[in-house]
């Protein structure tokens, strides 16, 4: 064969390679309201900068005519490439070949590629859309999921790791989403669950479709499993854009910090009169946010799980915060076992990579319940107390209102090492509300008055005029300051710069036993 | 539904009761304070009484009261509570088209008056709990179609 001829044949390869299952899979692909690997990662990368590796890799199993199955790329495309200027790892499986399956060099596609993105501390971003594991490889199969596994365990916390579900993933295969800090979901065209509908129909006799068993619905409202639900693969890219724009490369970078052209000094008059005058009423703790930091620009997650507390990015004078807060509006803003486990993983996720954590309370307590105290309120809530205690990172908290008994101590309290505690005057922080605490303390006054109803009235009033304000806990330093609800952007902003310094150690351990 | 004219330490209330004789739904009734009455206390009131903090205001004489229903017609999605609690009010009636967002009811748990809204737009299909009643954390309030 002359040179020039083995110049031609390269360039065949690489274009049948470039194709994946051929133009026929493509089609019935985009058919579904899906788009192939190549062009998801296209889309993710800035132009021109996505290099392919291992585009030749093949499956070297040889039961089940494997070999005259057999595909270039083995089913999954990887990776690097800049995202937004920025280095980025990912892989994306081509569900063209052989349904996108699992297979022995499938996997060694991806942990070569998960390998490299630690090397090089950048973030790793896996595209799911897949059959499952290649039946035909068998144990060589499971082993590959478990090598994925492993590699996204010893990588939690050093880069950032997100999943993308952009079709099935199925049986074991979710477990690697499932220990990545993000997982992305499109309406429709993804699902996630361990035992399909056939299974489930098999063994327990449940009728379920594959939509509502582990589609982005259910996934983002009910399980809690993943982050973000989007309406199509174009939105779900510019979102994940959007996610990597708050964080750092590694865990021992700082985030990305933007030019800011919202003034740092400025007063946002609404929030003076933002609380509603009657401390039963609800609002909406959003509108407090957006006013707050920079450009109103927040961005929300786990949006449609645990609406009780809301956690998510934003940015104060170009710097990355990580926000969490509770909603009155949804069950009175209470605390529980879902609205614990998301608010816990989150803290959790900014102390790994040194993004400040901003706490916005106004928690009533714990939402009582026999359902919840078997649930386990008792150690879901206990991840959220451990999680604020564990981390280093720079945690200032404003009571913007109610902040009582345990819940108090949870949000990110002075006692869990907050660095900077703000509240506003309308804070209430005791240990309990006026009317419990009334019926405790005064309970044999109210008894052996002539008119217990009027004596028990009086009672609540005289225990709320005492104790629900701030300035109890300021009296002892709790509390840093009671603030004038305007000037919170200007003070959060000033205090998280003087803490941008800020080095705290914890005694040397393997690691902490948090409850699970 | 039977009338009766009930008097509760000095009060009068005016009360229809409902009996329903396939024995697995127990009778639904609906009150209607008399104008001239003081703001009723909450009926056979417990003793550490969260009620105390219930809204003193007086009913609204102009709208109708909402019909209660034990039931939920086929096909309709039912909203159910979110937390354990009383019901202070009923904002709307069945049959009413509703807009995603809106108020539909309020619900007081944890010391705090709790808005249960429209999660989509849609006509009120069915009301399944009336204005003083307990209620429990998924215990059905109203059903939308």
């Amino acid at each position: 064969m002359a040179t020039n001829d083995k110049l031609n044949e390269l360039r065949m390869r690489k274009e049948k390679a470039s194709m994946g299952g051929g133009a026929e899979k493509i089609s019935k692909q985009h058919s579904q309201g899906k788009l192939t690997a190549r062009e998801r990662l296209e889309k993710l990368f800035d132009d021109g900068t996505f290099v392919e590796i291992d585009a030749f890799v093949e499956t070297r199993s040889i039961e089940f005519d494997m070999q005259k199955k057999k595909v270039a790329g083995d089913g999954v495309v990887t990776g690097y490439g800049n995202v937004d200027g920025r280095l980025v790892f990912a892989t994306a499986q081509d569900f063209t070949v052989i349904g996108g399956s699992l297979g022995e060099m499938h996997a060694k596609k991806i942990t070569k590629v998960m390998d490299m993105a630690v090397k090089m501390g950048a973030p790793f971003i896996s595209i799911n859309d897949s059959g499952g594991a290649r039946i035909e490889e068998g144990i060589d199969a499971l082993s590959g999921f478990g090598d994925i596994f492993f590699r996204n365990t010893l990588a939690s916390g050093v880069i950032p790791q997100i999943s993308v579900i952009m079709g099935p993933c199925a049986g074991g295969a979710v477990y690697s989403p499932a220990i990545t800090d993000f997982v992305f979901m499109v309406e429709n065209t993804s699902q996630m669950f361990i035992t399909g509908p056939q299974v489930i129909k098999a063994v327990t006799g449940e009728d379920v479709t594959f939509e509502q068993l582990g589609g982005a619905e259910t996934h983002n409202s009910i399980s809690g499993v993943a982050h973000f639900k989007c309406a199509n693969e174009d939105e779900c890219i510019e979102n994940i854009k959007k996610l990597i724009s708050y964080l750092p490369d590694n865990n021992l970078s700082d985030p990305p910090v933007y030019q800011n052209n919202d003034d740092m000094n400025r007063v946002a008059v609404e929030l003076d009169e933002i609380i509603p005058d009657g401390s039963n009423k609800p609002y909406d703790m959003l509108d407090i946010i957006t006013r707050i930091v920079d450009n109103g620009d927040f961005f929300e997650i786990q949006k449609h799980y645990a609406k009780n507390i809301i956690i998510g990015f934003a940015r104060l004078n170009g710097s990355t915060v990580g926000i969490i807060a509770n909603q009155p509006n949804v069950m009175a803003g209470s605390l529980d076992v879902n609205s614990s486990d998301k608010a816990a993983r989150f803290v959790r996720f900014c102390d790994c990579f040194n993004i400040p954590i901003v706490t916005f309370t106004d928690v009533p307590g714990y939402l009582p319940g026999v359902e919840q105290e078997h649930s386990g309120i008792i150690r879901h809530g206990a991840k959220l107390l451990y999680a604020f205690s564990e981390a280093t990172v720079p945690k200032v908290n404003i009571i913007v209102r109610k902040a009582y008994g345990g819940a108090y101590i949870a949000m990110n309290s002075k006692h869990l090492g907050a660095d900077m505690v703000f509240a506003w005057p309308t804070a209430e922080i005791a240990v309990m509300g006026p009317d419990g605490a009334a019926n405790i303390i005064f309970r044999k006054e109210i008894a052996s008055a002539d008119d217990p109803i009027a004596a028990r009235n009086e009672k609540i009033e005289e225990y709320r005029e005492k104790f629900s304000n701030p300035y109890v806990a300021a009296a002892r330093g709790y509390v840093d300051d009671v603030i004038e609800p305007a000037t919170t952007r200007p003070r959060l902003i000033n205090a998280l710069d003087m803490l941008a310094s800020k080095r705290e150690t914890r005694p040397t351990k393997k690691h902490g036993n948090i409850p699970l | 539904m039977k009338k009766f004219l009930i008097k509760v330490n000095g009060n009068q209330y005016e009360v229809e009761v409902e009996e329903v004789r396939d024995g697995s739904v127990a009778s639904q009734s609906v009150q209607t304070a008399t104008a001239a009455a003081a703001p009723p206390v909450a009926p056979a009131a417990p003793a550490p009484a969260p009620a105390a903090q219930a809204p003193t205001s007086a009913p609204k004489a102009a709208a109708p009261e909402p019909k209660v229903s034990s039931e939920v017609p086929a096909g309709a999605k039912t909203i159910t509570a979110p937390m354990p609690g009383t019901i202070l009010g009923v904002n709307v009636n069945t049959g009413d088209v509703v807009k995603k967002g809106q108020v539909l009811l309020i619900l007081e748990a944890m010391k705090m008056e709790n808005e249960i809204v429209a999660p989509n737009d849609g006509k009120i299909a069915s009301i399944n709990v009336s204005k003083g009643a307990s209620v429990n954390a998924g215990d059905v309030l109203l059903s939308m179609i």
